[in-house]
């Protein structure tokens, strides 16, 4: 299978590859979004576009985590779980200590700030269980992350008992998800923002970023070449793992609840967004916009689905023939394209 | 290495070592629960593992060649869905499940085709499927909610009504699939090429293995016994629901990877991923009987599949350096 590097230009063009997929696929945004507003009622209206921005915030968070790793060809669907842990685990943490209630009624009673931290921490110590097994025992990452997934939900079900912590929390545990700067626009979508930015400059600018690229386009290649190869997917795991929890904590304060069904089947969405915008399942070829473009594009789908009055199962509809044209389409180009 | 004549050292120990776990497991819980080891819940717990075992068997044959398949679940729900509606609509069982069988057979011939001929990676391609069937299958059932009630009261007669030895039909039925897989797997031209495509896919396309054919198949056989195993769910609950094989995607990984197949494929035995799924569904049961809440299922099973996978790769090391 041919190696595509994203700095590889064809002899004729002056662009990369990885430019012209991301140009196509914002090309293919601005299409469905035109075709949205022209076909949905009520679509091009202020209020339902920032909606659409705000609710892609979580998923493209978690997006940033699983492209770098996708990059280095490996997979981590335990994110989704991750989530589920980050909610609940915030939750418990700065829950009122209220003695003598039910046991789901009452917590640890930190400050919100220090519950954060800690959750993060928590949420980041699974990142380091996938990376132990997966570099050192060297297991197969979609195995393994499949493991730490049930497993983190399972942490966040016990501490939920199979529900949600919702009593006792304090007054800031609901302003990141609910506090609104502009329209619908909350301090969530800032936080992906800014993250987003630092990927993006990690992405191009940096010596890792770079590394990165070469470990996904030959591993062993970039062994010999001197990349420390398992400490920098450790870190990448360890990080997927951190923007997880982040996600996690942003939806449990959207909700106002530590829901241990939370982030269920966002593992799988997150991978969706991210290939459908661009990047390689092979690795070695993508970037952070490609799931933002993914991102945008189904959500889109998604929403005019659901405003043109068909079932929500409809969604999953669009998203599997989404995804699949998606794919033949980006290698078709690519192909032709004559690297 | 042969040791015991046509057995190696490696199927060896793994059987043991399979074996040895689903004894102990039982062991343990009948030690804490005496109830464990009562007729009803033997019955219980191999009715209940009917559909587990047609999935994860078939999914085993498919490992071997190296490749996934996240979709079974939601072949799952949809056959029940499909087959409820069936039943409903008047038409006999029979057909019902001749109509329901053509179903999975396509929804597996749609896969290969996606892997084989259309070269998408096998977990996006059947995470694709996998999205379309549980869509189409929340489609047809009523108001989205999904759940199909109101089947006539025989259906429960396939998977759920004792037949012989208070086991249902289905049961047997699954055995002589099982049966079946075995001997591909063993003895065929068909498991001997998967576990050669597992093991070095450029080798086995060299030797002249069609190695299209042959998972294009083997992806048409998951898809079959997936939905054997959605009507034997739909006849179990008595009802049809897109969502009830939620999960058996993960579940089949684990009892694969329990029964000591290699997940990167090459080698594998059909006959201990079957210990590998009564070892699950002895663990969920056992843990029902002796009163665990069911929310502590996702942090075992999880448990269950690392640890698992973890055994797998030290005994292949331990394995190497014992040989070598």
């Amino acid at each position: 299978m041919q190696m595509k590097v994203d700095s590889c230009k064809p002899a004729e063009s002056k662009i990369s590859n990885l430019t012209f997929i991301n140009l196509s696929m914002l090309g293919v945004l601005a299409v469905v979004f035109v075709a949205a507003s022209l076909i949905v009622p009520r679509f091009f209206d202020i209020n339902n576009i920032s909606n659409l921005i705000a609710q892609q915030a979580e998923i493209i968070i978690l997006g940033i985590g699983v492209t770098f790793l996708l990059i280095t060809g490996h997979f981590d669907m335990s994110v989704g779980g991750i989530v589920s842990l980050g909610a609940v685990v915030s939750a418990y943490l700065c829950q009122a200590k209220t003695a003598g209630a039910s046991d789901l009624a009452s917590g640890l009673g930190m400050g919100y700030g220090k519950a954060i931290i800690i959750t993060l921490l928590c949420c980041m110590l699974i990142g380091v269980i996938n990376a132990f097994f997966i570099v050192k025992v060297k297991v197969n990452s979609v195995v393994v992350t499949l493991g730490t997934m049930a497993f983190s939900r399972g942490v966040a079900m016990i501490i939920a008992k199979g529900a949600q912590r919702i009593t006792g929390l304090p007054p800031e545990y609901k302003q990141i998800g609910q506090y609104t700067v502009i329209g619908t626009i909350n301090i969530a979508v800032i936080i992906m923002i800014f993250l987003l930015i630092i990927a993006l400059i990690v992405e191009n600018k940096t010596a890792f970023g770079r590394r990165i690229y070469l470990i996904g386009a030959n591993q062993v290649a970039a062994k010999l070449s001197g990349i420390k190869v398992e400490r920098e997917i450790s870190l990448l795991y360890i990080t997927s793992a951190f923007l997880a929890g982040v996600a996690g904590i942003v939806m449990a304060s959207r909700f106002n609840a530590g829901n241990c069904t939370l982030g269920t089947g966002y593992e799988f969405d997150a991978l969706v967004i991210t290939v459908l915008g661009g990047t390689s399942i092979a690795g070695g070829f993508g970037s952070v916009v490609c799931a933002v473009v993914g991102a945008f594009i189904l959500g889109i789908l998604s929403t005019s689905v659901n405003m043109l009055g068909f079932q929500p199962a409809m969604q999953m509809l669009v998203k599997g023939f989404v995804i699949i044209a998606a794919i033949l389409a980006q290698r078709f180009a690519l192909d032709k394209r004559k690297v | 290495m042969r040791v015991l004549g046509k057995i190696s050292l490696k199927t060896t120990v793994m059987t043991i070592y399979v074996l040895g776990v689903l004894g102990s497991i039982v062991l343990v819980f009948s030690l804490i629960s005496v109830k464990f080891i009562g007729v009803p819940n033997i019955v219980n717990v191999l009715r209940q593992s009917v559909p587990a075992l047609l999935v994860g068997t078939s999914v085993t044959l498919l490992m071997i060649s190296g490749n996934i398949d996240l979709s079974v679940g939601g072949i799952v729900g949809l056959s029940s869905v499909i087959y409820a509606i069936c039943l409903k609509a008047g038409i006999g069982y029979l057909w019902a499940a001749i109509l329901t069988l053509l179903l999975g057979l396509t929804i597996g011939l749609i896969n290969g085709l996606l892997v084989v001929k259309m070269r998408i990676v096998p977990v996006i391609a059947t995470l694709a499927t996998m999205s379309l069937s549980i869509g189409l299958g929340k489609l047809l059932s009523p108001d989205g909610i999904g759940l199909i009630k109101g089947l006539p009261e025989d259906v429960i007669k396939f998977a759920r009504t004792g037949f012989l030895l208070k086991l249902p039909i289905a049961f047997y039925v699954t055995v002589i699939v099982v049966g079946m897989l075995v001997v591909i797997q063993k003895k065929t031209v068909l498991g001997k090429y998967s576990a050669a495509i597992g093991g070095n896919k450029v080798a086995a396309e060299l030797s002249g293995i069609n190695t299209k054919l042959i998972i294009w198949i083997l992806y048409a056989i998951v898809g079959l016994f997936s939905s054997l195993g959605g009507i034997a769910r739909a006849s179990l609950l008595s009802l049809g629901d897109p969502t009830t094989g939620t999960g058996m995607e993960m579940d089949a990984m684990i009892a694969v990877v329990l029964g000591g197949t290699s997940y990167t494929g090459g080698e594998g035995s059909v006959l201990r991923t079957t210990v590998g799924v009564l070892i699950l569904t002895c663990l969920t049961a056992g843990m029902q009987v002796i009163g665990i809440a069911p929310y502590w299922q996702s942090l075992v099973k999880g448990m269950v599949l690392i640890f698992a996978v973890t055994i797998n790769s030290l005994v292949k090391e331990k394995i190497i350096e014992i040989i070598e």
